[in-house]
């Protein structure tokens, strides 16, 4: 951790003009380092906090001058792939300075509050005009609590709307730091069940849904932040039971917790790619995009067991087109193997 | 694979669809308003004037064949005796009025609310045979216009020459006072003329002017008397109302002042038409101004009295198809039937009122109705002024259009930053009496975005077109072209010699100032070297092609018996207009970093990488293209050098008048197509372009380039125009490119796939009057381009596509994910 005055984040991407992490035109910062391993991340160079090194074939020509820049021969040329062992690769960087395409790069770079305070600014008008802001995310922003809290203040002094973008897992004592400078907290609650949670994510859910109340009275207690959208992944074959949301939406009515949104974000299926880039494959890669009637009929569930009854409670997000019948994927997906993600031996 | 969804016209009349239709079945037509020619009979006569398609280089190889077939197929209009006699300008005159009311017929299609049908003319030049020799030589001798046009062009250069149209006549006054207003001011000037004035060419151009001026009654006289002759033929009492009405209407106007709104629509045309007429040219930007402004007091009156205000729009809307008939000039030749993005007869809607003050109103929202119900139609083009106090109402109206056709059906024009240029013109150009504080928001865009005045002003807005990247290869060589030009038809080589400044050799710069300064004194050069050449055709023009119809509606023409063509209009700017800019500022910003910052190559090298088209050379080129700093991504360093190139060569723009007319250049961004075309003929970039990819199109970042969205791409040309300063030309709002800057963004269809993501897209535009430049495109991704990047994945790395704010490489995901959005882009549903 850097030290105070200079606290340094692990960034992942700075992401302007976003329309998705909350209300008008948000800058989103994307932190690096996550507290869960959800089997189906959509972001899976966001889990490891250390800076990792990827390589975007398409955008590879072959020169492999990166190989032989390589100070620890972690770099080989086979098959027309950049091969990276990642056991001895240190993300020093040094490939990625030779490399003249833009096909090997650093993901986690270290950036200070100042520098992002600055490129953030930029938007500053269009924010303005939108009742926008910024958004962190991840990740898990609450591990870099630090940085985020310092970060949100300079915002707030700028007279920008902030958000966090949590998935509820914070680490002791992080809350406080950075809540009083938070408008909206968007709270990631995935699964009712905490046995499929753990199969799901890696961990058991009971801090997630207890971290949720204590919050909730903080906000009672000081005002702030002023929003809380809860949102739930609809995964297939995992998260998209109608237990799970009428479970998730008792214990939001139970609580009284008066969410300002509840979504539904409908499983997409965009990110193979990004597995790829890291080594491995994702889990989910033969999945298609969930049926609209499907995410309709989840919805009414979930505002029936909230009993939010209005546009409240909505789901975000792409379902399958009806008239096209593209996706070619093969085979019917297999079940899914969640342990060679989340790291849990194989029964429990 | 689905057929993506093409926006269909709605709520058509039985009328209009027919009218629509008709348009539409092309050279199935029995009637078309193709170019007629007319000749005055003797040898040397001649139609074609190639001096206006100096700056369309697609025709060069058809001069010839144009001038040649106009020749062949004109047909003769008896001259009186003694027209030889006559000045110039009283010739021309006479002669397009005679051959448009006595010559071409006049014409009515079913159910047509206004008259006024044919008007593609090749009128003769109304040369004597001794200006035919004089004009034969300036252009096509040794040293005439086509052999020089011709060089510049072939050298990378870019090209140039006077052009027509790009102007808003006075329509409005014309609908005010009526031509019968115009004919009684040109009397009165000529009537205050001392004897010998009356005997010099300021007698000769308003005796012109005062004939040119009766043409528009004596034309809407027979239109007149066909409309009652077809109300003996027409059996429907409803149509027979029409034509009654119709003939009425012409009886009165262009001639006395209209006063109801169907006789202002009619007025207006009548008079637009013949514009076109006069210049023998179908419609290039003549436009139309602020046209929901100066109609509105007809269209309240009429409204007042009874008219339904659907059928104000069925008028406006048969106005709609006459304008698309300018595409008939030349329906057989080439591709689409002649409907091509050429010409641009441009309407301004909505925009600031007096004290900044919003002057949308019920006729604005009237013609974005009979826009979106007409579309998709090219012509008249619209342009939508915003600036910040545009109404919530009239931008959930665009938004809800853009949204529903794949592009924007219109221009987005933005007033503070316009206003600002228009400011620094005043100033920097000496109009300060003409254009103020107070009256600066009356502006209007002709064409396709360049800003003027209205009435009183003609700024050559397309005149002459720089591509500012042949200074970059001419330090790079001490003045000379990197490659050898062979010609394309011939096979001809030409030897490569010293051409531009002696700058020395680049290979001996120890810095980038020397590199810097060198750049400087070469844009000094491709300056003058346009200016000199514009003159070779202007000088021409002035002399030998007036226009006195179109000279009578623009003011300072009658005061100073000045032809427009001859630098008559008050405010009278030529425009050069900057191409490849971006792909200037990257090339600069490679070299810089390439050869000085990081030393990664030589000079040397670099040169040598460029003349062999970056073969063999690949490393670097991949080097120039993704790991230099680009312009269009709001980093405050690259945009600096973007600044730098804005600031020297529009500050060499301000240098120059032209000699023979006076008129000041003044700087503007518009590429049209030569961003495609020059990039076959300009040698390699150092920002890593081959010779024969595209260049940058106006003031766009480089294809691809722009990689942290639309609103760093906005700003980054916000902050190159000059951003905003505590002195600005118009408030705090900087403007150093007075003419306007076309700018596109595609967006992805997620931006407006629902009413809130609509609300933020509207929040975008707003930034936009804030951050950004003076006019704007909107793309919406399409699936044509998605498949493009398919087929060249190596084009569109930087291609994100977004599903529910999730982003991804579209060139990374695999095929059948591609597949899979680009039929949800064909079916709106990101």
């Amino acid at each position: 951790m850097a030290e105070k005055n200079t606290i340094n984040a692990h960034l992942l991407e700075i992401q302007r003009m976003s329309t998705e992490d909350g209300p008008g035109i948000r800058t989103t910062i994307f932190l690096k380092g996550c507290t869960l391993h959800c089997s189906w991340c959509h972001n899976p160079e966001s889990i490891s906090p250390k800076p990792q090194l990827q390589w975007l074939q398409t955008n590879c020509m072959g020169c492999q001058l990166c190989v032989a820049a390589c100070p620890n021969n972690t770099l080989s040329y086979v098959d027309n792939q950049i091969i990276i062992d990642r056991d001895i690769c240190e993300a020093c960087g040094i490939c990625v300075e030779e490399c003249p395409t833009g096909a090997l790069e650093i993901m986690g770079q270290a950036i200070s509050v100042d520098e992002v305070v600055q490129e953030v600014l930029k938007d500053k008008a269009y924010f303005e005009k939108s009742n926008g802001g910024i958004t962190v995310s991840g990740g898990e922003p609450t591990m870099q609590a630090d940085f985020v809290a310092e970060f949100l203040k300079r915002m707030k002094e700028n007279g920008i709307h902030t958000a966090l973008d949590t998935c509820g897992m914070i680490p002791p004592f992080a809350y406080e730091k950075i809540l009083p400078y938070t408008d909206l907290l968007l709270y990631d609650l995935k699964e009712i069940d905490s046995v499929k949670h753990r199969k799901f994510t890696g961990n058991p859910n009971e801090k997630i849904f207890n971290n949720l109340l204590t919050i909730s009275e903080w906000m009672k207690i000081h005002g702030k932040p002023g929003e809380l959208w809860i949102r739930t992944p609809i995964i297939p074959d995992a998260t998209d039971t109608e237990e799970n949301i009428a479970g998730i939406g008792k214990f939001i009515a139970e609580n009284n917790l008066q969410p300002n949104r509840w979504e539904l974000c409908a499983f997409n299926n965009l990110c193979n790619d990004k597995y790829l880039r890291l080594g491995t494959r994702w889990i989910f890669e033969k999945y298609d995009l969930l049926e609209e009637e499907k995410l309709n009929h989840l919805t009414e569930v979930a505002k029936k067991s909230c009993g939010i009854n209005d546009k409240r409670v909505l789901w975000t997000g792409s379902a399958k087109t009806k008239e096209t019948k593209i996706s070619k994927r093969g085979n019917e997906p297999q079940p899914v193997n969640y342990c060679r993600i989340t790291g849990l031996p194989e029964e429990e | 694979m689905q057929i993506s969804k093409i926006k269909e016209p709605k709520q058509l009349s039985k009328r209009i669809q027919w009218l629509r239709d008709y348009y539409f079945s092309g050279i199935n037509r029995k009637w078309n308003n193709e170019f007629t020619a007319w000749t005055t009979g003797t040898p040397w006569d001649t139609q074609y004037d190639e001096l206006t398609y100096y700056i369309v280089p697609e025709t060069y190889p058809f001069l010839e064949t144009f001038k040649s077939s106009m020749k062949q197929y004109a047909r003769k209009v008896e001259t009186p005796d003694n027209f030889f006699q006559w000045s110039l300008p009283e010739r021309k005159a006479w002669f397009v009025k005679e051959t448009m009311v006595n010559y071409v017929p006049q014409e009515l299609l079913p159910g047509d609310l206004i008259a006024g049908a044919r008007f593609n003319l090749m009128t003769s030049m109304c040369w004597t045979e001794e200006e035919a020799k004089a004009v034969n030589k300036r252009i096509y001798g040794k040293n005439g216009s086509r052999v020089k046009m011709k060089w510049f062009h072939d050298h990378g250069y870019g090209n140039a020459g006077a052009t027509s149209g790009h102007i808003i006549p006075g329509y409005d006054k014309v609908l005010r006072i009526g031509w019968k207003g115009i004919s009684a001011e040109l009397k009165n000037h000529y009537d205050n003329l001392s004897g010998s004035e009356k005997e010099s060419s300021k007698g000769a151009q308003l005796r012109a002017m005062m004939t040119a001026a009766a043409m528009p009654r004596e034309m809407a006289e027979k239109y007149s008397n066909l409309c009652e002759s077809k109300v003996k033929q027409e059996s429907d009492t409803e149509r027979k109302a029409e034509l009654l009405q119709m003939a009425e209407n012409l009886k009165k106007v262009p001639w006395e002042p209209a006063e109801t709104f169907w006789e202002a629509m009619q007025a207006l045309w009548l008079t637009h038409m013949l514009v076109m007429s006069d210049e023998n040219y179908p419609g290039p930007g003549v436009s139309f101004g602020r046209i929901d402004q100066y109609l509105l007091p007809y269209w309240e009156k009429s409204l007042a009295e009874g008219m339904d205000k659907e059928f104000g729009k069925e008028i406006m809307k048969t106005f709609w198809i006459h304008a698309n008939t300018a595409y008939d000039a030349m329906i057989r030749v080439g591709a689409n039937q002649g409907i091509s993005a050429g010409y641009g007869q441009l309407i301004t809607l909505s925009g600031m009122g007096a004290n900044g003050k919003d002057a949308t109103n019920d006729l604005t929202y009237a013609m974005l109705e009979v826009i979106d119900e007409m579309s998709p139609i090219l012509e008249p083009k619209p342009n939508v002024r915003l600036h910040r106090n545009s109404p919530d109402k009239l931008l959930n109206m665009l938004i809800d259009m853009i949204s529903s056709s794949q592009g924007s059906p219109f221009l987005l024009n933005f007033d503070e930053r316009s206003m600002a240029g228009m400011m620094r013109e005043a100033k920097t150009g000496k109009f300060e009496a003409l254009i103020t504080k107070t009256n600066v928001y009356d502006y209007a865009p002709v064409g396709c975005l360049e800003n003027t005045m209205t009435g009183n002003d003609r700024s050559g807005t397309v005149d002459n077109n720089l591509n500012l990247l042949k200074a970059v290869e001419l330090t790079l060589t001490g003045g000379k072209d990197l490659n050898m030009f062979i010609d394309p038809i011939t096979g001809k080589k030409e030897k490569i010699k010293q051409d531009g400044s002696k700058t020395g050799d680049a290979t001996k710069f120890k810095t980038w100032e020397e590199f810097k300064e060198a750049y400087i004194r070469q844009t000094e050069y491709i300056v003058k070297k346009i200016v000199d050449l514009y003159e070779t055709s202007e000088s021409i023009r002035a002399e030998f092609n007036p226009t006195p119809y179109l000279s009578c509606m623009v003011k300072g023409c009658a005061e100073k018996g000045m032809d427009v063509t001859q630098g008559g209009a008050e405010i009278s700017f030529t425009t050069i207009e900057a191409v490849t800019y971006a792909t200037t500022v990257d090339s600069l910003l490679a070299i810089k970093h390439l050869v000085f910052d990081k030393k990664l190559t030589t000079m040397e090298e670099l040169i040598k990488a460029l003349k062999n088209n970056w073969k063999g050379f690949e490393v670097l080129q991949a080097r120039a293209k993704y790991k230099t700093p680009k312009y269009g991504r709001d980093d405050d360093e690259a945009d600096a050098m973007g600044r730098f190139v804005m600031d020297v060569w529009t500050g060499e723009t301000w240098k120059y008048k032209t000699k023979s007319t006076h008129r000041q250049f003044r700087p503007g961004m518009l590429s049209w197509n030569y961003w495609v075309g020059d990039g076959y003929v300009l040698a390699a970039s150092p920002d890593g372009r081959e010779k024969g990819q595209f260049l940058s199109n106006a003031i766009c970042p480089v294809n691809g380039t722009d990689i942290n969205g639309p609103t760093s791409n906005t700003n980054s040309v916000g902050k190159v125009l000059g951003g905003r300063t505590e002195i600005g030309d118009w408030k705090d709002f900087v403007n150093l490119v007075p003419n306007g800057t076309s700018h596109t963004i595609t967006f992805n269809p997620s931006f407006i796939k629902d009413a809130e993501h609509k609300e933020k897209f509207k929040a975008f535009l707003k930034g936009y009057v804030e951050n950004g430049g003076t006019a704007l495109q909107i793309n919406i991704l399409d699936p044509d381009m998605l498949r493009d990047a398919q087929k060249h994945p190596q084009n569109y790395r930087h291609l994100l596509v977004r599903v529910t704010g999730y982003n991804a490489y579209f060139t990374a995901i695999g095929r059948e994910l591609q597949d899979e959005i680009i039929a949800r882009i064909s079916h709106e549903k990101l």
